[in-house]
């Protein structure tokens, strides 16, 4: 079972890895980042957003192809 | 961020100033100083930096006029071929080691790299594969005439010149691994107490980010070519059709290791002018953290766009999509940088000292090699623009005013921390213009030349094109000469001049500008207690 702190962990992991694709991300959020996170989980956690990333366009392409 | 120099201040034997060890070229061979290895590095880059200079300017002669008038066809394939192996390899590479080198310990408050040994070995390489690269000229058929992408068929049919490449690159390769290993371990374990991963110089992130890059794609490269090798000497057909081979996979296998590399030749670039622009803006950096953020997406991203190189050997529609959808999105991060340079200069107190002039030029040139880009991404477009002169003139804008602009501006930045004295301003921002200008008529004809249609790597023309090519021509030579102004301007520094203070710069943060000018053989024997004063936040 999750607890609490743990899921807060997870989303904000995601959030920190989602933010940086734009290329943006407010200091205060990355001073919370920055104590919060645990560095190995954001690296997991950026492979795994680049592997949705690769399946994300493949799906938008299928859908402009499909037309 | 600033530092309290306690190192500086307090408790800094003299005998510390000074080297000890071996003299005269014993020194240099068994160099394990990170200062002494980052001046060979860079003495090194700059010599292969001439080297490819004058390849590039025999091209440039030739093409001068349609027609041959210089060069062999055959001896002007390899010289396209080797100044574009010579200047990624030989020069741009190894000078943003040297910067890592002298910079990154000062920087994180380290007393060396963390593998000195190695070091020395990572650098000492390099010479015997500059010679492997340069001697293949020399011998029987010549150096390889393949492209400095060396594509299969092409390079599985040369002579032993391409031999010798194959082995320059599997050296280089290892140095370039053994180099990124020690940057790693020197910033992830030898940081100054107090100096967190969040408060370093953003020079030291696009570092370790770029050092992940290295060793995730040299072992790439290094599989691509001895796949060469082995179909060359060793009957195997990974690129032969006839044997069930695809010359196209060797492309793919080159790109993937090539796409990255052309951001392991930019990422640190952006660490220089990063360190650059709020020290002549007065401002600390605008979106520290979003720099981080976009750096290390972009490393992620680097790997999933490499077909865009790709979009005339027959993909598939859907993939071509991909690729340039992919493309263009990577190119979001890149122009968030751009935004917050042009942030962190807004309202700034700035001057114009010449590192900031090839930080500020820096960002108007390079960002029209970012626009060319994104114009190249365009898959059905870009089946009109490849293999001609508009590539040529992108990948110049983003690598000659991208890299090697940020490289000169490192230098100014911090040759008085190296040599102790100022270097001199007039000639300093002489050369910037002189480098701006001939940049420019070089290279800015050449877009209008590929668009027209003219094919690169050709000695001879269409007359229609004589025009442009002439400019060209002047421009490089130009450009060429500037140059050797540069040179002159480090000797004379190297010699003397005005002496530097430590601080050098008066809006300079960071430990590097702690210790004295020049930086004493040792530094940061106790490590130095780091203070940040909250500036990122
Ligand atoms: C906005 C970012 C960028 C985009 C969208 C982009 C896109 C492209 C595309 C699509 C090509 C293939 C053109 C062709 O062969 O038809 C290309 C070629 C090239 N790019 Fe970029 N690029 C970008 C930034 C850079 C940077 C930062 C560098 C290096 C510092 C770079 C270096 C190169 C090189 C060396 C080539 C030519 C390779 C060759 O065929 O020899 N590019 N770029
Ligand atoms: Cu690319």
């Amino acid at each position: 079972m999750m607890t609490n702190k743990q899921r807060n962990g997870f989303i904000a992991t995601v959030l920190a890895v989602l933010w940086s694709f734009a290329g943006i991300r407010k200091g205060r959020d990355y001073q919370l980042d920055a104590e919060q996170l645990n560095p190995k989980h954001v690296i997991i956690a950026g492979i795994i957003g680049g592997i949705l990333f690769v399946f994300t366009i493949l799906a938008v392409v299928n859908i402009v192809v499909s037309q | 961020m600033s530092a309290v120099p306690h190192d500086v201040a307090h408790g800094h034997d003299h005998h510390d100033d000074h080297h000890h060890g071996p003299t005269g070229l014993m020194r240099w061979i068994t160099a394990t100083n990170h200062k002494d290895i980052g001046t060979m590095y860079l003495i090194f880059s700059f010599i292969m930096f001439l080297s490819g200079g004058v390849m590039a300017l025999t091209l440039r002669a030739e093409l001068f006029q349609p027609g041959l008038q210089v060069v062999q066809p055959e001896f002007f394939n390899q010289l396209t071929t080797m100044h574009g192996l010579v200047m990624v390899f030989g020069a741009i590479m190894p000078a943003f080691v040297g910067f890592a080198n002298w910079m990154l310990p000062l920087m994180v408050g380290a007393p060396d790299m963390a593998f000195a040994r190695m070091n020395n070995w990572s650098f000492w390489l390099l010479p015997p594969a500059a010679i492997l690269l340069i001697g293949s000229f020399f011998v029987p058929g010549g150096a390889t005439a393949a492209g400095w992408t060396l594509y299969a068929p092409l390079s599985v049919q040369m002579g032993m010149g391409m031999d010798m490449a194959i082995f320059a690159i599997h050296i280089m390769g290892a140095s370039s691994i053994m180099g990124a290993i020690n940057i790693v371990v020197t910033i992830l374990n030898m940081r100054a107490p107090g100096m967190t991963l969040m408060k370093m110089p953003l020079f030291c992130w696009t570092w370790l980010i770029t050092a992940y890059l290295l060793i995730a794609v040299m072992p790439v490269l290094a599989g691509a070519v001895t796949m060469v090798l082995t179909d060359r000497h060793f009957g195997t057909t990974f690129f032969n059709a006839a044997g069930g081979g695809d010359p196209v996979l060797y492309q793919h296998v080159f790109w993937f290791f090539g796409h990255p590399e052309v951001y392991i030749m930019i990422l640190p670039a952006f660490g220089i002018v990063s360190q650059i622009i709020p020290t002549f803006a007065r401002k600390p950096l605008f979106g520290y953290a979003s720099m981080v953020y976009a750096t290390a997406s972009i490393a992620i991203l680097s790997f999933v766009v490499w077909a865009h190189h790709m979009f005339t050997t027959g993909m598939p529609a859907k993939t071509q999509i991909f690729f340039m959808y992919a493309t263009m999105l990577i190119a979001v991060p890149t122009g968030v940088k751009v935004f917050n340079w042009i942030a962190t200069m807004w309202r700034g107190s700035m001057t114009f000292e010449t590192p900031m002039l090839f930080s500020v030029g820096f960002i108007f040139v390079f960002t029209l090699g970012g626009f060319t880009g994104l114009m190249l991404s365009i898959a059905p477009v870009d089946i009109q623009y490849q293999d001609t002169y508009f590539v040529v003139a992108h990948f110049h804008y983003v690598l000659v005013a991208g890299s090697l602009f940020a490289l000169f501006a490192g230098t100014y930045y911090w040759l008085p921390k190296w040599t102790g004295y100022m270097y001199d301003e007039k000639l300093g921002k002489r050369h910037f213009w002189l480098s701006m200008i001939f940049f420019n008529v070089t290279f800015f004809p050449m877009h209008f030349l590929g668009l027209a249609g003219m094919q690169r790597r050709v000695p001879d023309y269409n007359p229609m094109f004589a025009d442009f090519n002439e400019l060209a021509t002047v421009g490089a030579f130009g450009f060429g000469l500037t140059q050797l102004l540069f040179a002159y301007v480090i000797i004379k520094c190297i010699r003397g001049g005005e002496k530097a203070t430590a601080q050098v710069w008066e809006g300079a943060e960071g430990l590097e500008w702690t210790v004295p000018s020049p930086a004493p053989h040792h530094t940061f024997e106790v490590p130095p207690v780091f203070e940040a004063k909250g500036h990122h936040h």
